[in-house]
């Protein structure tokens, strides 16, 4: 029995790995450069689990000395279980607002804390202003010191919305995480955003924004604030993360 | 293994025993974590299902991300069981103390493994009778001192001194470990299961041939699987757990003296427990703001000891051992870190 349900443990692994990569929810668990990794893994669990029935035939050995090697207790199998009934009964969502209040946000301020724009990995001097998404944009701050040389210049940006204690009423942060292997080392980035109508928006409403940078005052400090042109409502999109 | 024991009977009636109410128990509590899960997914509101849901998305984050390099590892080390002689391994592996050491310190350009994958293939070779020392030598060291996690750090930071100290400080303390356990005597140190057993020697290398024994090399790798990944998964819930409850922010804020930074990035890699072969990536983004010394034991400390994998010892080692094999490597990287960092400073 305990055999059996091993094998039945390690082909619904197979087939939850399969499933998440077929529809695409692996994207809120890791960095798309991995996703191969998952998908072979999930051939190696039905591999093994075939592989069980293949050498059943096969000879076998009395351990009547005195240990059991693989044998795992009705507990140890519960533990087995337990990614596949967290994956399949909770609902598979990305990292959202709430997760947030957990870390530090770079907001690209001079001096933030952790930057998470390493300057080697910059590819952002070559797109035009309206290409660029929130993680480019925070680059660009690194470079610069003064926030008024962003003044004027236009944006167009994807992200979810994001309010603390700090926000006024008309100011809310379009945010992002960028995760470099997985969702353990998500960081959260943002760009403040100015907008008459902010108060409307519910928290973790994924929001599409296009408006021009002028310098603004945040939690004390100067820095470039985004003024909306056009703001529209949209879904979440299918890779919710950005890949440092 | 479970494909040996499959059909046994008579001397071990208890473990039969034990097994016919291990299927009834194993089915209750599937429907008591069944129904935990599902209410607290969709009958709480506020604060709790917010992390909840955060515990979930992270904690599945960790375990997909881990667990094809566990199962990777299962399978290299169901291979050795059917492919490695015992006796060619007791030729090959150095007598002297500080050679045997170094030996294992270097190993893992033979099997390139992170921190997952090293802890199955640890074990078996253990059970071919590797010397204790040497094992402890390649489990500290292979995460790093492989040709992915080179090539990985190679990417993040280019040749310089990051990837050199990574290097060379990880050969260092595994090798310092691997001497030390070479005072105690095997079966002071390791599981029972996993000690060498000449009893088991008959099947170990057992007659077959072709594909026969490269699916039963594949049915050890699973046994090998399932006795893993309760560790792995036990970690990765640890690790979600404290990110979902311990502010990051807290952590960084404490300071970036040449001392606490050090212990910082330390206790960041311990909390974070991603895999070796990204974790430089992520400590690029600490560059500008930590110091070199603490930079540095984040990347030596990180892939010798984490939650998850100080876990996983306990599949192979005695508790005992576990606390020296997580308190060694990490007096001698808080100590690497800060000597670089005061170095840095005059």
């Amino acid at each position: 029995m305990n055999r059996f349900l091993k094998i039945v443990l390690l082909l619904l692994l197979g087939v939850f790995l399969l499933l998440r990569v077929v529809d695409g929810t692996v994207l809120y668990y890791i960095n798309q450069r991995f996703v191969w990794l998952t998908g072979l893994a999930a051939g190696g669990f039905v591999l093994v689990a075939a592989s069980y029935f293949l050498v059943s035939g096969q000879q076998t050995h009395d351990h009547s000395h005195g240990h059991n090697h693989g044998d795992v207790t009705w507990a140890g199998l519960l533990l087995v279980a337990l990614p596949l009934l967290l994956g399949w009964l909770v609902p598979s969502r990305p990292l959202g607002a709430a997760a947030i209040g957990n870390r530090e946000i770079n907001i690209g301020q001079m001096g933030a804390l952790a930057s998470v724009a390493p300057p080697q990995a910059d590819n952002s001097m070559g797109l035009v202003a309206g290409e660029k998404n929130i993680l480019d944009w925070l680059h660009e701050f690194q470079s610069s010191s003064d926030p008024a040389d962003f003044a004027g210049q236009e944006v167009h940006v994807v992200g979810f919305v994001y309010r603390d204690g700090r926000f006024p009423a008309d100011s809310f942060m379009v945010a992002r995480f960028t995760v470099s292997c997985c969702v353990a080392d998500a960081a959260p980035i943002g760009l403040i955003v100015r907008w008459p109508d902010a108060a409307s928006l519910p928290t973790d409403q994924w929001v599409d924004v296009t408006g021009h940078f002028a310098v603004g005052d945040f939690d004390g400090q100067q820095v470039p604030i985004l003024v909306v042109d056009d703001l529209t409502l949209v879904q979440p999109p299918a890779q919710p993360y950005l890949y440092l | 293994m479970d494909v040996e024991t499959a059909n046994q009977a008579g001397p071990e009636l208890e473990t039969a025993v034990s097994a016919k109410r291990a299927t009834p128990r194993f089915l209750i509590g599937l429907v008591v974590l069944t129904a935990v899960i599902f209410a607290l997914a969709r009958f709480t509101t506020g604060p709790i299902h917010d992390r909840f849901q955060t515990f979930t998305t992270i904690f599945l984050g960790i375990f997909i991300e881990a667990v094809p390099f566990l199962l990777a590892g299962s399978i290299v080390s169901g291979l050795i069981e059917i492919f490695i002689d015992r006796d060619w391994l007791a030729r090959w592996v150095p007598r002297r103390a500080a050679a045997a050491a170094l030996t294992g310190a270097l190993m893992g350009f033979a099997f390139p493994v992170c921190e997952c994958g090293v802890v199955p293939v640890t074990r078996r070779l253990y059970h071919k009778g590797l010397p204790l020392s040497v094992g402890v030598a390649f489990l500290l060291a292979a995460p790093v001192v492989n040709p992915i996690v080179i090539l990985s750090t190679y990417a993040a930071f280019g040749w310089g001194p990051v990837l050199i100290g990574r290097l060379v400080f990880s050969v260092l303390i595994a090798f310092i470990a691997g001497l030390l356990f070479n005072l105690a005597a095997p079966e002071e140190a390791l599981l029972p299961t996993t000690q060498a057993d000449e009893a088991c020697r008959v099947v170990d290398e057992r007659q077959g041939t072709g594909y026969g024994r490269f699916w039963q090399a594949l049915a050890i790798g699973g046994d090998d699987f399932m006795d893993m990944a309760r560790y792995l998964i036990a970690g990765s819930m640890m690790a979600a757990a404290m990110q979902t409850l311990i502010p990051q922010s807290t952590l960084l804020a404490l300071g970036s003296g040449p001392i606490i930074s050090v212990i910082i990035m330390m206790a960041l890699a311990f909390v974070l427990s991603i895999c070796s072969t990204v974790d430089a990536f992520l400590a690029l983004s600490f560059v500008n703001s930590f110091t070199t010394g603490s930079i540095l034991a984040f990347l030596v400390f990180g892939p010798m000891v984490d939650i998850k994998s100080s876990l996983m010892f306990l599949g192979v080692f005695r508790k005992r051992a576990v606390l020296y094999l997580i308190l060694l490597p990490m007096a001698l990287s808080l100590l690497m870190g800060v000597a670089i960092n005061s170095l840095i400073v005059q």
